[in-house]
């Protein structure tokens, strides 16, 4: 009894999904950089490098599951009241689905164990080093004027610092090109420390030594901001990079030595 | 046909009022955690508009952080504690001792206690809200902050701790009710797919729920007895929290997501007739789910700098697995089928296409450096939700359209029925597909606002409206439902020639069940008495 009705069901269906398949196509290149931020760092250069792999294997198995889906809505929907072959399973094809997923995880594991590792490298023991201070509702980095970076003995001793609030949105400055670590500290709750163009994020735990190294590739303004819950203002707790030349970030780090009243000269 | 006769007891007859309010009958309880589930289902949805609404548009003053903060945390809590969670055992109440051909379940008194447990629960979470503000800390209520939070977090506290009581002796219920009283000839590989699912949920729940309840009530001391569990100042430590919980809540996503499966697997046999395909493989890629669900905690943790990545990682892969099984197996159950498209099964395979989705952008979180990018970004919200909307709930409706005639007696209809599936369908993908572009584009979840040069907000937009046009689709449904109640019942034992024994019975059924059970020869007993066993 394939009534009209039904069949008209079956159609729409049919429409229904291929309109949404269609719209999630189109959606999906009209965005560049595979739908991430353009990367900044070496690092994140690896991890979008990483996530474009992972995505087309991703896409290639939806395409594949939700054809074999729509294939089977359409090819064998009710034609006659004869019963279908009564199937129950098959051991070699159960064998089949097993093996293929787990040679598919395997490789993806694989390449993403090989890119932890690099990301995840510590940092050379002259790398400039900030220490950033996560608080209720904003940061404060931390030069140290003995750990600026470039391997040149240290000129000074003493600290600056650059502080920020909810409303006055703080913003540092790195120097492009060489390696720059980030030390994370919190003395209240967990905060989160994410750029969306480092693609990489670290946790800022109370009573925890977190850190992480970057090297940033290109100059230019970028922002970031808190990516774990930690109160009222959450949202509002930006901040702003700044990449720049070393000649600038030297110029920089003049001025704000000169202007910060918490630098200790020798 | 030989059938075995079933002694009948003997009920007194009670008020109506006072029977809903003493009865120990299982199906009365499943009707009763129905709506309880779905008035919580409701206001949850109702949280969620509220949060999107805020979200329309870059840095709104529809609602202030605070309030915010309150509205997201109690969505969840209200559509992971008290929805979706619930609504297993409520179809697992009434469906499981019917698919096994008992008159009830093992505890029937204990099952009552299960339920009673929910309301009152539920409102002491939502009593926050009189009290200086509702728990404001996200459902997963980190330590420190939760230790500043107001006292809305302790109500919430209290209030989870009891709703894990009821689901642990829930729990034990169930796995006795399937131990022990299944009908003569169903041996275990006999029984009906759902109540396997609803036997590994059960099983998870037994060894998680409790790991949950200890770590609520040491937060409960940290925050009122001056203990410091969880507070590095006072020597304690902030990432135990985060360890316990998700020891718990992993595992907690898949007592969201079997039974669901379970349904699918019910339904699609049906509507495809054939048998599931490979059902012995499906109750093992099962427990292999509920297996693997206990040693991949930590994959919500890789940001923390706190765990053993490589190994979270790969045990996360592994989980895509068993998951991998079983769709292919409701691919291979619709294979060469007879398929017709009747509501219950236009919800099920609304799942198998969206719960897929579920499945594979969970697999990006399982190669961390990746996970360093998407974590907490709404790439992990669209997640959860085609995980557990795209999934749970599609297989929630799917389920109520499939027994709504066993339970009510009464059929809903078919064309109000497919504008709520198309609706929901299309809405869904609005409100949550652009989630995934938002967080790989950086944008936080949890935040109550976002700036205008972030550049989020056409995407937000688009997801706002997707959210509106899934509470549109709510309102054919409940016509649905009322205009079915206001027909007389009319439904025969078994409208949708089903396999399993809940269609032996009258729609609804007696007090008892059964008069009397075919018997059991296969894991299909309805379709060998309709085919014979030459069919098999
Ligand atoms: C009308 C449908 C729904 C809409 C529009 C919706 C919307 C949202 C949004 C926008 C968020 C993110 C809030 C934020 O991070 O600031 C969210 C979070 C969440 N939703 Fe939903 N949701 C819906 C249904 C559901 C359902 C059915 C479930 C579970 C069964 C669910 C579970 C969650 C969970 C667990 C979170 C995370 C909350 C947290 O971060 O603490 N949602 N939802
Ligand atoms: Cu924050
Ligand atoms: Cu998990």
């Amino acid at each position: 009894m394939p009534s009209t009705g039904k069949l008209r069901v079956i159609r729409r269906v049919n429409l229904l999904i291929s309109a949404a398949l269609l719209a999630i196509a189109s959606i999906s290149p009209a965005f560049a950089g595979w739908g991430m931020p353009e990367p900044i760092t070496d690092q994140a250069k690896r991890i979008q490098d990483l996530w474009v792999f992972t995505l087309i294997i991703a896409v290639a198995v939806f395409f594949a599951v939700e054809g074999a889906l729509l294939y089977a809505i359409i090819r064998y929907r009710k034609k006659s009241d004869a019963l279908p072959k009564q199937t129950h399973g098959s051991t070699a094809l159960e064998i089949v689905w097993t093996t293929i997923p787990v040679l598919i995880v395997i490789t993806l594991f694989s390449y993403s164990f090989i890119v932890l590792r690099d990301v995840e490298k510590k940092a050379p023991s002259d790398a400039l080093s900030i220490e950033v201070d996560g608080f209720q509702f904003s940061w404060q980095f931390t030069y140290d004027l003995a750990r600026l970076g470039q391997g040149q003995a240290p000129a000074q001793e003493g600290t600056f610092s650059i502080i920020g609030t909810a409303a006055n949105e703080p913003t540092f400055v790195i120097p492009v090109g060489e390696p720059v670590e980030f030390r994370l500290k919190s003395n209240d709750v967990i905060h989160s420390f994410y750029l969306p163009n480092f693609h990489y994020k670290l946790d800022v735990v109370p009573g925890r030594d977190n850190r992480f190294v970057i090297t940033a590739n290109q100059t230019g303004e970028f922002t970031g901001q808190c990516a774990e819950l930690c109160g009222i203002n959450h949202a509002l707790m930006r901040f702003h990079v700044r990449v720049v030349e070393r000649a600038e970030f030297d110029t920089w780090v003049a001025e704000q030595v000169a202007n910060k009243a918490t630098v200790r000269q020798p | 046909m030989t059938s075995i006769a079933i002694p009948r007891p003997a009920y007194a007859e009670r008020p109506w009022i006072l029977d809903w309010l003493t009865t120990v009958d299982h199906k009365k309880l499943g009707i009763l955690y129905l709506y309880t589930t779905m008035f919580f289902f409701a206001v949850g949805g109702i949280l969620a508009l509220l949060v999107r609404a805020q979200l329309a548009v870059a840095d709104n003053t529809f609602v202030n952080n605070d309030a915010y903060n309150q509205l997201f945390t109690m969505h969840a809590s209200a559509m992971l504690f008290l929805f979706i969670i619930p609504v297993w055992a409520g179809f697992g109440n009434y469906i499981v001792p019917l698919q096994i051909g008992a008159a009830d379940m093992a505890f029937p008194r204990i099952n009552a206690l299960s339920f009673w447990l929910i309301p009152p629960a539920g409102l002491l979470m939502f009593s926050g809200f009189l009290f200086g503000g509702a728990s404001d800390v996200g459902w997963t209520a980190y330590s420190p902050l939760a230790r500043s939070s107001g006292v809305g977090l302790d109500l919430w506290i209290i209030a989870v701790i009891i709703l894990g009581v009821s689901s642990t002796i829930g729990a034990a219920n169930f796995m006795v009710t399937m131990f022990r009283m299944r009908a003569p000839g169903m041996t275990m590989f006999r029984m009906p797919i759902f109540c396997w699912t609803m036997l590994v949920t059960a099983v998870l729940q037994l060894l998680a729920t409790p790991v949950l309840a200890s770590g609520l009530a040491m937060l409960y001391i940290d925050r009122n007895f001056g203990g410091s569990f969880f507070d590095p100042n006072g020597g304690g430590n902030a990432i135990l929290w985060q360890n316990i919980f998700w020891f718990y809540s992993h595992p907690a996503v898949y007592i969201m997501i079997l039974p669901g499966m379970g349904i699918i697997s019910e339904i699609l046999p049906v509507f495809a007739r054939k048998p599931l395909f490979g059902y012995k493989a499906f109750v093992f890629a099962t427990m292999g789910i509920g297996g693997l669900g206990f040693s991949v905690w930590a994959h919500h943790m890789f940001t923390t700098g706190a765990v053993l990545k490589p190994w979270f990682g790969f045990m996360t892969f592994m989980i895509g697995v068993p998951t991998g099984v079983k769709m292919f197996n409701w691919l291979g159950t619709l294979w060469r089928g007879s398929i017709t498209f009747e509501a219950p099964m236009l919800f099920a395979l609304g799942f198998l296409s969206m719960f897929l989705i579920g499945g594979i952008n969970g697999t990006f979180s399982a190669a961390v450096p990746v996970d360093f990018a998407i974590h907490d970004t709404y790439f992990v919200v669209a997640h959860i939700h085609y995980v557990l909307f795209g999934g749970a709930v599609f297989a929630v409706f799917a389920g109520l359209y499939y027994w709504f005639p066993k339970i009510w007696g009464r059929r809903l209809d078919e064309r109000l029925a497919r504008i709520h599936f198309a609706l929901q369908f299309i809405g869904f993908n609005l409100a949550f597909f652009p989630m995934h572009l938002l967080g790989l584009d950086g944008m936080p979840r949890r935040i109550a606002t976002y700036s205008e040069s972030a550049g989020w907000e056409t995407l937000n937009l688009i997801s706002t409206i997707g959210a509106f046009l899934i509470g549109v689709a709510m309102i054919p449904f409940i016509i649905n439902v009322v205009m079915a109640f206001l027909r007389p019942k009319d439904q025969p034992n078994d409208p949708w020639e089903g396999n399993t024994l809940e269609w032996w019975t009258t729609s609804p059924p007696p007090v008892h069940n059964f008069d009397s059970l075919p018997e059991v020869h296969s894991e299909r007993p309805l379709w060998d008495l309709r085919h014979g066993n030459a069919a098999h």
